[in-house]
């Protein structure tokens, strides 16, 4: 390998609800659990929020994935079905990007409450290697 | 040549020749431009040498058809910036890349093999495999065909332009407008300062006179042609695909009258960052809207998934000005990670 290929860290952009995945985020925080540095959260109100359109943002801005964090459905959203939203347009998103040449699974979505600071740090800690292992954003990878 | 005539050059790049026809389509009014219009450059409807361009000292106005998808057309839109006063980006290819960025889905080689190569298409008879952009040599004269660029890409990509007139190809409301626009430059000869855009910015469904309900939940995507399609209720609501509501109000609806769903040839509204990812926020969230809380997130996902060709519809004539090209781009200039 290259020098700078072994260099290279993924950056992975999340957009947490403020209700339940940025208030996990936070419980993982003080209960001092370790999770990867590569991710850069930003807490949005909602993950009904995200639109696909900051996602594509995200990627041309330097991201290698995109993660979503939501409160869990059916029942859990503070704007009773924000995280519905968010579900149906990340599944239409990834597809556009899957017949675009981008790797759809660079984009995730899961669903974290208040409460799932240790499930919180095991997605951040999952996706994180599954972008290393894919490497930067390409076209085309399998 | 009458000293007070404005000079006009029309010069095609990647297109269909549908604008150019939309321009012929002024009938009479051509005859009334021509009082006070030279038409120094149009090859579409005379032999005119790319030379007679580069002789002419300079142009007032620059009708630039289509998109940028070769060598040559780069060139070509240099010179047109070069020599003209005023640039116009004429039909959604030029404006947003039109369908030929659709082209963007694949590679320039792709794109070659596949039609010059593969014998899929009926029309390609191609028995000594040549393909277009080799060095081709006869006698010591180099008869090469310019390459093809990595995209399709629209006109401000390379140039600052004037004036967007939009529309596949550019209905009669927006020719008007492009006349008074002329006009009003051989009155004045002032250059639009910020560039003009030929249409509303407003989305269509503002003017649509299709029923939309109060709240739209929809069991499934339906298409056009397969299944009959209400005359008087809005598109979404039955489950089609429509642009209307990213797009740029101005064309007089004249797919809508015809029953047929908007596809978006005005380009987006101004507040759109990618047309796309807007319209992916906007009509995916309507799927079984009504049953979200008793079906699961498997059955949601799969209702959405059932749209075949996403970005055929949501980018039809606006891939060249999404952020998915730049996305591209920006990783092979070689982005620092």
């Amino acid at each position: 390998m290259a020098d700078g290929e072994s260099k290279w860290e993924p950056l992975i952009v999340a957009f947490l609800c403020k209700w339940c995945a940025s208030a996990g985020a936070d419980l993982a925080g003080v209960s001092r659990l370790e999770y990867p540095p590569n991710i850069t959260s930003i807490t949005v109100p909602c993950s009904g929020r995200v639109d696909p359109q900051l996602i594509l943002l995200a990627f041309v801005n330097g991201a290698d994935g995109v993660l979503i964090g939501g409160c869990h459905t059916p029942a859990d959203c503070h704007y009773v079905a924000g995280n519905f939203k968010a579900l149906k347009r990340f599944a239409l998103i990834r597809k556009m990007l899957k017949q675009y040449g981008i790797n759809p699974e660079r984009v995730r979505l899961e669903w974290i409450s208040a409460t799932e600071a240790q499930k919180f740090v095991e997605v951040a800690r999952d996706f994180t290697e599954k972008i290393r292992k894919l490497g930067p954003l390409r076209r085309r990878e399998k | 040549m009458n000293e007070k005539k404005i000079k006009i050059a029309i010069i095609p790049a990647a297109s269909c020749g549908g604008c150019d026809v939309s321009l012929a389509n002024l009938n009479e009014k051509l005859l009334e431009l021509t009082n006070f219009v030279d038409i120094v450059f149009w090859p579409t409807v005379a032999d005119f040498k790319i030379e007679d361009l580069e002789n002419l000292e300079s142009i007032d106005i620059a009708l630039f058809i289509g998109s940028i998808r070769l060598k040559e057309h780069e060139e070509k839109l240099k010179l047109a910036r070069e020599k003209a006063k005023i640039l116009v980006a004429y039909g959604a290819c030029a404006c947003f890349g039109g369908i030929f960025s659709l082209g963007n889905l694949f590679d320039p080689e792709e794109l070659l093999e596949h039609v010059y190569l593969s014998n899929e298409l009926i029309t390609t008879d191609n028995t000594e495999k040549e393909i277009p952009g080799q060095k081709y040599e006869i006698n010591g004269l180099d008869l090469s065909i310019t390459p093809l660029t990595d995209h399709a890409r629209p006109l401000n990509d390379f140039a600052r332009v004037d004036i967007y007139a939009p529309g596949c190809p550019p209905r009669e409301i927006v020719l008007d407008m492009l006349i008074k626009v002329i006009s009003d430059y051989i009155q004045t000869r002032q250059i639009p300062e910020i560039p003009l855009v030929l249409a509303k910015d407003t989305p269509l469904c503002n003017s649509c006179p299709r029923i939309k309900p109060e709240k739209i939940s929809i069991d499934r995507f339906r298409r056009i042609g397969r299944e009959p399609i209400q005359q008087d209720l809005c598109f979404l609501a039955q489950g089609v695909i429509c642009l209307g509501p990213i797009t740029r109000d101005g064309c007089g609806l004249p797919c809508i009258k015809a029953n047929m769903p908007c596809r978006g040839c005005f380009g987006p509204t101004s507040d759109v960052i990618d047309p796309g990812g807007k319209f992916a926020s906007a009509f995916a969230p309507l799927f079984k809207l009504d049953q979200e809380k008793t079906l699961s997130d498997e059955e949601l996902i799969k209702i959405v998934e059932e749209i075949d060709d996403p970005i055929g519809y949501a980018y039809r004539f606006t891939l060249g000005i999404s952020l998915l090209k730049r996305i591209m781009r920006e990783i092979k200039e070689g982005r620092t990670e």
